[in-house]
């Protein structure tokens, strides 16, 4: 009698655990109802970034709403488009693709996001990819994927037998992926053999220059303003940076046209097998080992980024996001869209994609997934991408960010290109670094 | 006077105090305001359209404009981005490198849709299909000649470099969009490459509506061709080249698109001309008052080349007698 109400009340704890389950899931899967209603969104448009919006339907299915995309662009174009809506003061959107680096400058054109979004349901994302997404304790975005770089190199040429053999003869040491900077600068100029070989290549314009140096400028001990937002990236650390790239050049271990390139560049040549190493973003990953882009493939190895000066790695880092603008006429429906985008299931799909996601859970499943198909190379690339994200840290959120890093790297190209010297290129861009800060300031 | 007496006489007969008209009446009821009138609509748009535009950015020009900051359109600095450009040598090195840009493009497009009008000129069959062909650069958007010539032009997997390096020319690659002197130089080839056509066409038009006497006259007093060329064709062109002249002067900012791909500007602003700058500053920087500054400033330069071929145009129409 005993053993049976035992039975009978554990069948009922059952009964009770997975109603609460059910009950759990579709809580988490109610995403409102807004039957009629039109949510108008700006996105960021491209290939990568494309595959996302398939979900589209889904929520419209799950919400009566309809999903009307007014905008859809690479962010440099959505930016500017934001920014003359801003102007203008027309706007009649509620969504919009942001980025960690372009999100400070907005102000308070998006909304603070945590009074619409549970703690509990924010407490499944990264913690760093939340924190990065706040700007003066607002969270103005919610992110989607998260970025950070760390070391792509070719095994073609490490496990070359003969490279190693002459790497040992002249450096005493095995070759294995450099775990500094200093080491990294060494193994590049040492395997470049142009035209057909270079040892790496960098971005060499635009925030993707200014983002490298920040890099190694805060590996090396350093940082690009104090706390009275005096600009110091012109210290010891930020030449020791700056040298990184002229010696780079100098030696002719970068192609020569690397001062014009951008991240497809980059990644287009690693893929044809003509740089040995490559400091790069975790969306390339599959693109490095698909038979059909990449020569490479299958023999590509991956290594977390090299540390500074300082004994640590710099880990510059920033999150694609979306936002929801001030003045939307649905804030509660936008939110939802905002919310399902970077949901579970959102998530798993740009991670299998190969991008890092933003909800903490979805890197151990994903590495499962990939390790259950005997994909080990994107099994070891998630386990390494989420390692380095403890030295996850975004260029400064500030409003001027952009204008800052507009001086920097055509200063930096003009050290490279041997017109300035590194302290004399980094002096005259702090000075109007300095101004900008000042300006805004004052404004 | 401000006002007129008119003296009138009512149906009955009786004499009527005087009317006093007003101006205004009379210049609507003469019929002298008809043209006013019709000139109206344009001038509202073009007072929508250009005026107040031309306002509102010089006027943000004496403000620290910033576009994610509206307000700042309200904040009166004085001269303060002017005296800043003033003072700023990457500006200048940008006016110079425009104004550098602008006299070698224009004149190698010149000359070459000459020689290539020339060429078409004297072709007897298929004229039209080769001045279809010779059209089909001026269809490209800038956009996309901008990608063409930066991958041809690409150090590591460019058309150029590769043909060179197969033939054994060279072993090391050619960094076209690098070096100080190729940068512009490249450039400057895909400007031309791709508005050389205009000229063409225009020259081509000229050529077209020359009259034959001259030539057979010249030709009948014994001129070589040099001469016919030197002393009739050419002084019959020139109000066609000048008038090409000055609408690619004020149409080669298209150029921008193409610098923006293939350079942007750099490296180290070797190829940074006035529309890059100003560019990256009012919508990258969003510091939109400075960007009108600098639009100011180089739309002088706009003038000074519009009323130099201007100028040029009314003497070659004086030389040939065209009317005034």
């Amino acid at each position: 009698m005993k053993a049976g109400r035992t039975l009978k009340t554990l069948l009922l704890a059952c009964v009770a655990t997975v109603g609460l389950t059910v009950a759990g899931q579709a809580a988490e899967q109610d995403w409102g109802s807004f039957p009629g209603y039109t949510l108008k969104v700006k996105l960021v448009g491209g290939t990568q970034y494309e595959k996302l919006y398939t979900r589209i339907p889904e929520w419209e299915k799950a919400t009566g709403a309809k999903v009307q995309i007014v905008s859809s662009e690479n962010y440099f174009d959505l930016d500017r488009e934001i920014k003359q809506d801003i102007a203008s003061g027309s706007v009649n959107w509620c969504v919009g693709s942001n980025h960690t680096s372009f999100a400070p400058q907005y102000g308070k054109f998006y909304i603070d996001l945590k009074p619409y979004i549970s703690e509990d349901i924010l407490s499944e994302y990264v913690p760093s990819a939340i924190r990065n997404s706040t700007v003066n304790g607002q969270l103005v975005q919610l992110p989607r994927v998260t970025d950070i770089s760390n070391i792509y190199y070719n095994e073609l040429v490490y496990d070359n037998p003969d490279v190693k053999a002459r790497y040992k003869a002249k450096f005493g040491k095995d070759l294995a992926p450099p775990t500094t900077f200093d080491e990294y600068k060494q193994q590049a100029i040492f395997l470049s053999a142009p035209p057909n070989l270079y040892g790496t290549a960098f971005p060499g314009k635009d925030e993707g220059l200014t983002g490298r140096f920040m890099e190694i400028l805060r590996a090396n001990g350093g940082d690009m303003f104090d706390a009275q937002m005096n600009p110091t990236f012109n210290s010891k650390a930020g030449v020791d940076a700056l040298q990184f790239f002229v010696d780079l050049y100098k030696a002719k271990a970068v192609p020569a046209g690397t001062i014009n390139y951008t991240w497809d560049d980059i990644g287009q040549s690693f893929a044809a097998g003509t740089l040995a190493l490559d400091i790069d973003w975790p969306g390339f990953a599959a693109f490095f080992n698909n038979p059909k882009t990449s020569k490479i493939a299958g023999h590509v190895g991956l290594a977390l980024a090299p540390i500074g000066e300082a004994g640590k790695r710099g880990g510059w880092s920033g999150s694609h996001s979306f936002s929801v603008t001030a003045a939307c006429d649905n804030k509660k429906a936008a939110v939802s869209f905002v919310e399902f985008m970077t949901d579970y299931d959102s998530e798993m799909m740009e991670a299998r994609a190969g991008n890092l996601p933003t909800r903490t859970k979805v890197f151990a499943d994903v590495e499962a997934e990939f390790k259950q198909q005997h994909n080990d190379y994107m099994a070891n690339m998630f386990s390494i991408w989420q390692a380095s994200l403890a030295d996850a840290r975004t260029p400064p959120l500030i409003p001027e960010w952009i204008d800052v890093s507009n001086v920097i790297w055509p200063a930096i190209q003009s050290a490279v290109l041997g017109q300035k010297t590194a302290q004399q290129a980094l002096d005259d861009a702090a000075a109007k670094a300095k101004q900008i800060v000042q300006d805004q300031s004052d404004n | 006077m401000a006002e007129t007496i008119e003296d009138g006489i009512s149906l009955e007969g009786r004499i009527s105090y005087p009317v006093r008209e007003s101006r205004l009446r009379r210049f609507f009821r003469l019929g002298h305001a008809a043209p006013y009138i019709l000139v109206l609509p344009s001038l509202f748009i073009v007072t929508f359209v250009v005026a107040i535009p031309l306002v509102i950015s010089l006027w943000s020009s004496f403000t620290p404009y910033n576009l994610v900051r509206p307000w700042t359109l309200y904040h009166y600095i004085g001269f303060r981005n002017y005296l800043r450009l003033f003072n700023s040598s990457d500006f200048w090195w940008a006016f110079g490198r425009t104004v550098v840009f602008l006299t070698v493009a224009l004149n190698l497009e010149m000359l070459l849709g000459l020689g290539l009008a020339l060429l078409v000129n004297k072709i007897t069959a298929g004229k039209r299909a080769v001045r279809t062909i010779m059209m089909f650069p001026m269809m490209f958007s800038p956009i996309l000649v901008g990608f063409q010539f930066k991958y041809i032009f690409n150090d590591n997997v460019g058309l150029i470099n590769n043909a060179l390096t197969s033939l054994g020319f060279m072993h090391y690659p050619i960094a076209w969009l690098v070096n100080a002197i190729l940068a512009p130089l490249t450039i400057l080839i895909a400007e031309t490459w791709m508005s050389t056509s205009v000229f063409a066409i225009l020259l081509l038009a000229g050529l077209l509506a020359l009259p034959s006497e001259p030539l057979e006259a010249a030709k009948v007093d014994g001129c070589n061709a040099w001469q016919a060329f030197r002393h009739i064709t050419l002084p019959f062109l020139m109000p066609f080249i000048y008038i090409a002249m000055t609408i690619r002067s004020l149409d080669v900012a298209r150029a921008y698109d193409m610098v923006k791909i293939m350079t942007d500007g750099g490296p180290a602003q070797r190829t940074e001309l006035l529309w890059t700058l100003i560019a990256r500053t009012g919508y990258e920087d969003a510091r939109m008052g400075m960007a009108n500054a600098m639009g100011y400033v180089s739309i002088l330069l706009s003038i000074a080349v519009t009323v130099y071929f201007y100028r040029k145009l009314m003497a070659a129409r004086s030389y040939m007698g065209g009317a005034e």
